[in-house]
């Protein structure tokens, strides 16, 4: 196993723990519900940032790259963060 | 193997490279479109699961989540193959690959329509009847379909790579279809969390 290769395995090592935290968090007893979601939230999150990071190189890549990549993901999540609140006011109205 | 200057702005990223990026994003953006519906749905819903619906099986499906984690080190594995020129490896790993590919699929079927036990679609979780169901198989089936032409991709690699054509690091074309699988199981990490992981029970939000 060349040392070339070792970083694949700590980051599908850490894939693999943040994956069991998601599932641990879910079965934790009397845990807030929107407690729960954003923590779901931000490990999917930080799985996606490792495979995007690592698996997909755009960590070796250039700048102008990245900010293709990564830029156009700021207005999505602007639009589900809006959304998705107003639907759960409109719920609760 | 050809060797073109560094581009100032995109440094040594092929056209190749590029072209499938911006496809990602543009696909990211589609499954940005499901998501956002779901969580729309979802979130304005007084009762997302209605009565009579089965549960999802998350221990099983978390399973699925663990495989493609694999198949992605192994992607990853076969394009570090690829650099070096190694071509044996680089069938094997491209091998792993594909079968994890086959596997997720098998298991969806499993999940869908129920090897040896009935399947969510006969224990009442139907297309059309309920948001939760409709957007439960829009999601996922538009990620198998993506997970399937993944797998056919990679054959394809598969056979050329066994036909020698990207012997001597040529890793460009192999790195550009690992950047397509990476991006299949990373929408399976988020679509994992928001469809299977976020709680809910019978009747309640």
């Amino acid at each position: 196993m060349t040392a070339s290769r070792r970083p694949y395995l700590l980051v599908f090592l850490a894939l693999v723990v943040l994956t069991a935290l998601e599932l641990g968090v879910v079965y934790v007893p009397g845990i807030s519900h929107g407690l729960l979601v954003s923590a779901l939230i931000l490990l999917a999150l930080a799985k996606a940032g490792l495979v995007l990071m690592q698996f997909m190189h755009l960590g070796h890549e250039t700048r102008a790259l990245k900010l293709t990549v990564i830029v156009p993901f700021a207005l999505p999540a602007l639009y589900a963060f809006v959304l998705i609140s107003e639907a759960g006011w409109r719920l609760l109205r | 193997m050809i060797d073109w200057p560094a581009d100032r702005f995109m440094g040594k990223a092929s056209a190749l490279k590029l072209g499938m990026w911006i496809f990602l994003v543009s696909d990211a953006l589609s499954f940005g479109g499901l998501l956002l519906t779901y969580g729309v749905l979802r979130g304005g819903a007084s009762a997302w699961w209605s009565a009579g619906e089965p549960p999802l099986g998350i221990a099983f499906t978390a399973g699925l989540t663990f495989l493609l984690i694999c198949s992605s080190l192994t992607m990853v594995m076969a394009v570090a193959a690829a650099r070096e020129g190694n071509r044996r490896q680089m069938l094997l790993f491209l091998g792993l690959t594909i079968l994890g590919g086959i596997g997720f699929l098998t298991g969806q079927f499993n999940e869908y329509f129920g090897i040896g036990h009935p399947g969510l679609i006969k224990e009442g979780l139907v297309f059309g009847h309920s948001h939760r169901a409709t957007t439960f198989f829009l999601i996922t089936g538009f990620h198998g379909l993506h997970v399937f032409s993944g797998v056919t991709y990679l054959t394809v690699v598969f056979v050329r790579t066994a036909l020698g054509k990207y012997d001597g690091g040529n890793h460009n074309a192999i790195e550009v279809s690992g950047l397509f699988w990476h991006f299949v199981d990373l929408v399976w990490i988020l679509v994992f969390t928001f469809v299977y992981l976020v709680p809910c029970t019978p009747g309640a939000a």
